[in-house]
């Protein structure tokens, strides 16, 4: 999977089913959200797909399902990859 | 699938002749990931059992045995950790572990299918230069999703042991044991950026020379130490505290030379782009992504439609399994039949026909006697219930789902300050609120773990409390069983609510890995609910003992009529409940259930809204004396006494207001 070079969106701006690669994260979020996405593998330029975006924001990093609040979600940014 | 690789690097435990002569007192600690099956190998290497369930965070507390192929070597099952350094209690609990336990080798215990991740904490782990073994577990789950590790080749990059195996099916523990013999110091994973390794390099320096550790390495300890970790800066003050402010200084110093994102995050970034490019090298990619039917029912489970229909058709179950068949069905053949029926008539046939001494024949088989109300109470209606509430709960456990029940559950918590984790605590909660209280630790902070210890309380009654309220009123009509439910309900969401406002503090959005869903192993289920009723019955059948002794005593001496008495006003007048019912509430101090048992005795002579009114106001009286023990500990003593100052006007408070409410609609 090649990264492409598409804008950056906000996770939560994707819509479910798409493929897409961790941009990178707000500047200022808190250093132990970054340590424990970094620990869920959420490490910029990893790929990950959107399952959900209701209730939650859930998606599929390799084979971790996680589930975010929109309050984290809204802070992870990626490029969406072509389907 | 049983595979083991090594690196061809000398082990220090082999240059000691191994885990086979090890001296007495080392240990192997083991540490992961949570969910990744450390319990279960902990089982297996030790034969010991400690609780196991398909969500994070069953482990908060650790374990310790000794190997079962070497019992002068110790074994220790750490709580699950999501990285190091540390920020949650359980992972401090591990952290506490690798400092202060006399560690000779670190068994990480990861994941196969999750190859990247499970290397992401191996290269800070290796940094702390403890010889390691590395068990890929669940490699099953790996294998179906078309992963392959390269184990040779891993071990080769690391320098360590690497194990593939599946501990559920005993696959690769012999070939862990005997890799315990060859655990090595790891090859660091990665070089950080060279002002990175500068400042590292700086502290390490400090460490070597001012705070010599045993077994971890000045490296290891300089990386965690700017990572703030809370637990090495505890045993830093406790052990040295002037060489802690210089620390600290050099630290503030170091963190001036950086700007963007602070030192912990970089690192951790840094270790998981190191973990990536080492996992390119050793595995192959799953052909078969987690598309298929597990994903696809674990993805209903959590939707915003679906969700709820699903949890509803859960509780039904469970209500049929533990409220019809456990408190009706199986109370019925055991209470009526068995022990009303045969073993009760029997047993006080044979204590009358052999003991002389009247008052001893009442204390063991008389109105409040050790055998016809003690034991009969403890086996005859608890035991059922809580047997079928913990199998059904074992099931639900291993299934997977909790984990997704929290996603349902977040916008509700959100209204009380909380995040959805916390229906974890609760819902266990409805088991043994003891273990529950205990189990507050999987929260994130001291505001949550203090509201959902509050609710606990006050709010969630035990599986046997539940089977009895069940039991009960679910006898008396269906409208009644809503009318507790509903009220009960309320009385959670609006202390919530409240003690959310009250309770200085920030609400932590939820963020919670959602792990496959999976048909629960009935050996495994059968397995734990064997040990959570072990766990049960030793605490509960002293406790009806010596309550219903209690009872005797105060009975005895013409203090439990002055009891009853007294209390009329508040148990009459304003519950509008029989008087006896004050000998429930007095057994209620001992346990709750011990009390909504009592009330349960006196069916007969309940109307429907005195049986309502009762059970509402039980349920919301004081908790057991365990659960009051473990808020001691867990809260101290001072939050634990306000807690109970708030919990017992509150019953009595509701249950007043219920019983007025209810008479003049009903």
């Amino acid at each position: 999977m090649s990264p492409a070079t598409h804008e950056a969106l906000r996770l939560t701006g994707i819509p479910e089913g798409t493929r897409a690669n961790l941009a990178h994260f707000d500047a200022d979020i808190p250093a132990v959200l970054a340590e424990q996405l970094h620990a869920y593998g959420l490490v910029p330029p990893h790929a990950i797909q959107v399952l959900r975006q209701q209730p939650l924001t859930v998606v599929l990093c390799e084979q971790v399902e996680l589930a975010l609040e929109h309050e984290i979600a809204h802070r992870i940014w990626v490029e969406a990859t072509p389907a | 699938m049983e595979t083991s690789a090594e690196s061809t690097r000398p082990s220090p435990l082999a240059d000691n002749e191994a885990a086979a002569a090890a001296p007495a007192g080392l240990v192997v600690a083991l540490v992961g990931h949570p969910n990744v099956g450390k319990s279960v190998l902990f089982h297996r290497l030790t034969g010991t059992y400690v609780n196991v369930s398909n969500y994070p965070g069953t482990t908060v507390e650790v374990s310790r045995a000794t190997l079962k192929i070497h019992k002068e070597q110790q074994v220790l099952d750490t709580p699950g950790v999501l990285s190091l350094p540390s920020r949650s209690d359980d992972e401090r609990a591990t952290l506490r572990a690798l400092l202060q336990e006399n560690l000779n080798c670190l068994v990480q215990v990861g994941d196969a299918k999750n190859l990247r991740r499970t290397l992401t904490l191996t290269a800070l782990l290796a940094d702390l230069g403890v010889p390691m073994v590395l068990m890929l577990n669940m490699a099953d789950e790996a294998e179906q999703r078309g992963i392959g590790v390269d184990d040779k080749l891993l071990a080769e990059a690391l320098g360590i042991p690497v194990i593939s195996g599946v501990a559920t099916r005993n696959e690769g523990v012999g070939a862990l044991e005997a890799a315990l013999a060859r655990a090595a110091r790891p090859e660091p994973l990665l070089c950080y950026d060279d002002a990175v390794e500068s400042a590292i390099g700086r502290l390490a320096a400090q460490f070597a020379s001012d705070v010599p550790h045993a077994h971890l390495s000045a490296r290891g300890l300089a990386i965690l130490y700017l990572g703030h970790d809370p637990e090495l800066e505890a045993w830093l003050d406790q052990h040295f505290p002037k060489t802690a402010a210089l620390l600290a200084a050099l630290r503030l110093n170091l963190e001036g030379e950086f700007t963007g994102l602070p030192l912990a995050a970089l690192l951790s970034g840094e270790r998981g782009r190191a973990a990536e490019a080492l996992t390119r090298t050793v595995a192959r990619e799953g052909k078969k992504p987690a598309s298929g039917k597990p994903l696809t029912a674990g993805q209903l489970a959590v939707h915003p439609v679906w969700g709820w229909p699903i949890l509803l058709g859960v509780l039904f179950l469970l209500y049929e399994f533990v409220g019809v068949f456990g408190a009706s069905t199986l109370v019925g053949l055991f209470e009526e039949d068995f022990f009303g029926g045969v073993l009760n008539p029997a047993f006080t046939e044979l204590v009358q026909n052999h003991v002389s001494i009247p008052w001893i024949v009442e204390l063991l088989v008389g109105e409040y006697g050790l055998w016809t109300m003690g034991m009969t109470y403890a086996l005859a209606l608890i035991l059922p219930i809580v047997t079928t509430f913990f199998f059904a709960f074992g099931i639900l456990e291993d299934s997977g789902y909790l984990p997704r029940l929290t996603v349902i559950a977040n916008r509700t918590f959100a209204a009380i300050g909380l995040n959805g984790k916390a229906v974890l605590p609760m819902v266990l909660g409805l088991g043994c609120v003891t273990m529950a209280t205990l189990s507050t630790r999987i929260l994130a902070t001291p505001r949550e773990r203090l509201i959902t210890t509050f609710l606990l309380a006050l709010a969630i009654p035990c599986s046997a409390q539940l089977g009895v309220v069940l039991g009960l009123l679910g006898g008396v009509s269906f409208g009644a069983l809503l009318t507790w439910a509903v009220c009960i309900l309320v009385v959670l969401l609006s202390s919530g609510w409240l003690a959310s406002r009250l309770i200085p503090g920030k609400r932590i959005p939820l963020m919670t890995e959602l792990p496959p869903l999976r048909w629960p192993v009935l050996g495994n289920v059968l397995k734990k609910t064997g040990g959570r009723l072990k766990w049960y019955l030793v605490e509960v059948i002293p406790l009806f003992l010596i309550g219903t002794f209690l009872m005797f005593a105060l009975d005895k001496i013409g203090a439990l009529p002055a009891i009853i008495e007294a209390g009329e006003p508040l148990v009459s007048g304003w519950l509008g409940l029989p008087k006896e019912a004050s000998a429930a509430f007095v057994m209620g101090f001992l346990r709750r259930d011990f009390g909504a048992t009592g009330l349960f005795a006196m069916t007969e002579h309940l109307s429907a809204i005195q049986a309502v009114v009762g059970m509402v106001t039980i349920t919301l009286f004081v908790p057991c004396i365990a659960s009051v023990m473990m808020i001691v500990k867990e809260q101290g003593l001072k939050v634990a006494l306000v807690l109970l100052a708030l919990i017992i006007p509150t019953a009595f408070l509701i249950g007043g207001i219920l019983n007025h409410l209810l008479r003049l609609f009903a």
